[in-house]
């Protein structure tokens, strides 16, 4: 070991020796193998962690003490990312190549996760339940949607505004990504089916607050309605501004992944009145069967963990991987899990409306609306249709 | 002696490699081999030369949208092509940032390629027609002739060719008036310009082809992961490149090696509790600082690291 060369030659060498090679595909006799990476540090470190640690894992939970899957526990496995791709691409790789994670359940947003998504489907490893909205997710073999998919809360919503509240003008203020673009083509088609046309849409750029030109600009144009397609930071600035110009004669609208309560807490006494599409019924005070449910398990297993939507659609992602997997039956793989989450029919959640999946692969498909009054979502509607 | 069978055998590994590794491994030895190419480009910049930049995430991610977008538009183009354009532009915009940066010292020069990493990433989410903003790119196989480079073992053996002939390139160039130049004014800038050194010229230099082979690494990077987008390239990968240099060596393009297979490693094993990452990272490199001020390359014995 003279030399710098037989140095790194040797480290190399060690490496390959020492690290296991893990060939199952995370199914034993006792035990499924799942995880994701997903967001513990960056951005959206609180969504990621409350979604996997405090969701899928409270299901996990639940299952495991009442005798697991077919008398196998489900174990977990997650790696952070901090929402760069390609720390999520390394992560994904090493779960199903070190790890041999059976499937992926609940990663985090568009980038990370498309940044997965052909790795995935070559493999033929199921992706289960991603937490982001865009279509691109639709028509592959082995992704199952989670969240409503954008294009369909644009209609819950253009349908519901147009139809029973008879509002004919509108406009939007989108943020200008993936996110922003894909509600914004869906308006302008559902629009486009009762002859209407958007009156004015105006972008913002991701990481900026001020939004103050853009809301000044929209105020000009004097549109019934408002959509906000943004993230809570800058959401709450829009409801803000709006109060400090005075701009009354509109109704503002946020976007289901905006719907929730930092949205609500950061924009304060702005957000009375504000109305919305909810994905989610809330956490803290519906007294649906499954959330109380669902309040119960948290109080129980992670008492010190408020109940909130993020760990509420991780619940429900650990619920409808339990559902397929006991279908699968007892001699579980991949293939035989897509087959399986393919005939849910009418499944009851007890927090969502009965879930039907099917061949289009996606989960949920419904939202409510939602006014905002003093500091809470408060229900206006049942469940809109989005077929 | 030794040392050519030193050599050698880690020739005859790096061309093993993907036969006896597990398959996550061939991947990670990419991205070793990536991070290697700029820690070395980097370590030309602030170890030989001694101008620290917090901003080489900046550079890597102009080579890996270049080469990205030269793989989408131009498939003609075959990828050692696509790969030196992407290090050429990177190279030209290095030569842009350092003239300015000829003005600057210590840490007015490390608070201004600081900047010049968020104005890259901020320009990536401005000019959303061809790079797609915070949506990311999706990056097709990296193209060479009939062939489409689509698997893991096939872009490691490009990422490890490439990073071999870079190895070659940057040893040679420390070896030359160049190199010597470089070291000077790192000594003392002052004693460098009365010896004749163009002070000016070299340090604009030392820039360009930090650049360029950060844009090379770029190219590579964007070949290896499949998936751009500006939350790649934010402040935390300057800080792990300059982490790379000061663990592996600074002056030593062996340390820059072990430094990037080390920071590499260690990463993928932090990945279940990165909140940790920051601590472990900055207690390595304190550790490394007052027990090894010259790096893990200075631990073994001289004339084995050049």
């Amino acid at each position: 070991m003279r030399s710098m060369p037989a140095v790194i030659a040797a480290v190399l060498l060690t490496l390959a020796v020492v690290t296991p090679v893990a060939a199952q595909p995370g199914v034993t006799d006792t035990e499924i193998v799942i995880g994701c990476s997903n967001s513990f540090s960056g951005p959206l470190a609180f969504t990621g962690e409350q979604a996997t640690k405090f969701g899928v894992d409270l299901y996990a939970r639940v299952v495991n003490d009442a005798g697991g899957i077919h008398g196998r526990k489900v174990r977990t496995v997650y790696y952070d990312d901090g929402y760069r791709p390609q720390d999520a691409a390394a992560n994904t790789k090493k779960l199903i190549e070190q790890d041999g994670v059976f499937a992926i359940i609940a990663p985090q947003g568009t980038p990370p996760v498309m940044a997965t998504l052909e790795y995935l489907e070559q493999n033929k490893v199921p992706l289960l339940f991603p937490f982001q909205g865009s279509p691109v997710t639709r028509a592959r073999k082995y992704v199952f949607s989670g969240m409503t998919l954008y294009d369909r809360q644009s209609k819950m919503m253009i349908d519901y505004l147009v139809g029973p509240r008879k509002y004919k003008s509108f406009a939007v203020l989108y943020q200008d990504d993936e996110y922003g673009k894909s509600f914004l083509t869906s308006f302008e088609k559902d629009l486009g089916r009762h002859q209407l046309k958007l009156v004015a849409a105006e972008p913002v750029k991701r990481g900026v607050t001020d939004v103050s030109a853009q809301i000044a600009k929209l105020q000009a144009v004097k549109p019934e309605v408002t959509f906000l397609v943004l993230t809570p930071g800058p959401g709450a600035q829009a409801l803000k501004e709006r109060q400090k110009i005075g701009w009354n004669d509109t109704i503002m609208v946020s976007s289901g992944p905006l719907t929730d309560e930092r949205y609500l807490a950061l924009a304060g006494p702005a957000a009375e009145a504000v109305e919305g599409l909810a994905l989610w019924p809330d956490p803290l005070t519906s007294d649906l069967p499954g959330v109380k449910a669902y309040r119960e398990h948290m109080a129980r297993y992670f008492p010190k963990n408020e109940p909130n939507r993020y760990s509420l659609s991780g619940y429900v992602a650990g619920m409808l991987f339990a559902e397929g997997a006991r279908r699968a039956g007892r001699n579980l793989t991949r293939d035989g899990l897509v087959a399986a989450l393919e005939s849910v029919k009418g499944f009851q959640t007890g927090i969502l409306p009965p879930l039907t999946i099917g061949g289009d692969h996606e989960t949920q498909k419904q939202g409510f609306w939602v006014r905002v009054e003093k500091g809470r979502f408060k229900q206006l509607t049942d469940w809109l249709k989005s077929e | 002696m030794s040392r050519r069978v030193a050599i050698g055998g880690l020739l005859v590994l790096l061309a093993a490699w993907p036969w006896i590794a597990p398959r996550y491994f061939i991947y990670l030895a990419s991205l070793v081999a990536v991070n290697a190419i700029v820690a070395i480009g980097l370590n030309l910049l602030s170890g030989y030369t001694n101008q620290l930049s917090f901003g080489h995430a900046g550079f890597l991610a102009i080579g890996a949208y270049t080469a990205a977008l030269l793989a989408m538009h131009a498939r003609s183009i075959p990828v050692p092509v696509a790969l030196l354009i992407a290090g050429i532009v990177t190279g030209l915009v290095g030569i842009l940032l350092g003239v300015p940066c000829l003005r600057l010292e210590g840490l007015y020069l490390t608070m201004a390629t600081l900047a010049f990493g968020f104005v890259v990433t901020e320009a990536i989410l401005n000019l959303d027609g061809l790079t797609h903003g915070a949506d990311g790119l999706r990056v097709p196989p990296a193209p060479l002739g009939r062939w489409q480079l689509a698997s893991d073992t096939s872009r490691y053996y490009l990422t490890a060719a490439v990073a071999l002939v870079m190895v070659v390139l940057a040893v040679n160039v420390a070896r030359t008036r160049t190199g010597r130049a470089f070291l000077a004014i790192r000594e003392s800038e002052i004693a460098a310009q009365t010896s004749g050194v163009n002070v000016a010229l070299y340090k604009t230099v030392a820039f360009a082809i930090s650049a360029f082979y950060t844009g090379v690494a770029g190219g590579l990077f964007a070949f290896v992961v499949g998936y751009l987008s500006p939350d790649a390239f934010d402040l935390v990968l300057s800080v792990d490149f300059v982490t790379m240099i000061i663990v592996g060596g600074l002056g030593s393009v062996p340390g820059s090696i072990v430094g990037a297979l080390v920071v590499t490693f260690l990463h993928d094993w932090l990945a279940a509790f990165q909140n940790y990452r920051p601590l472990i990272f900055g207690a390595v490199m304190v550790l490394v600082m007052l027990f090894l001020p010259g790096g893990l390359a200075s631990a073994f014995p001289r004339g084995a690291t050049r």
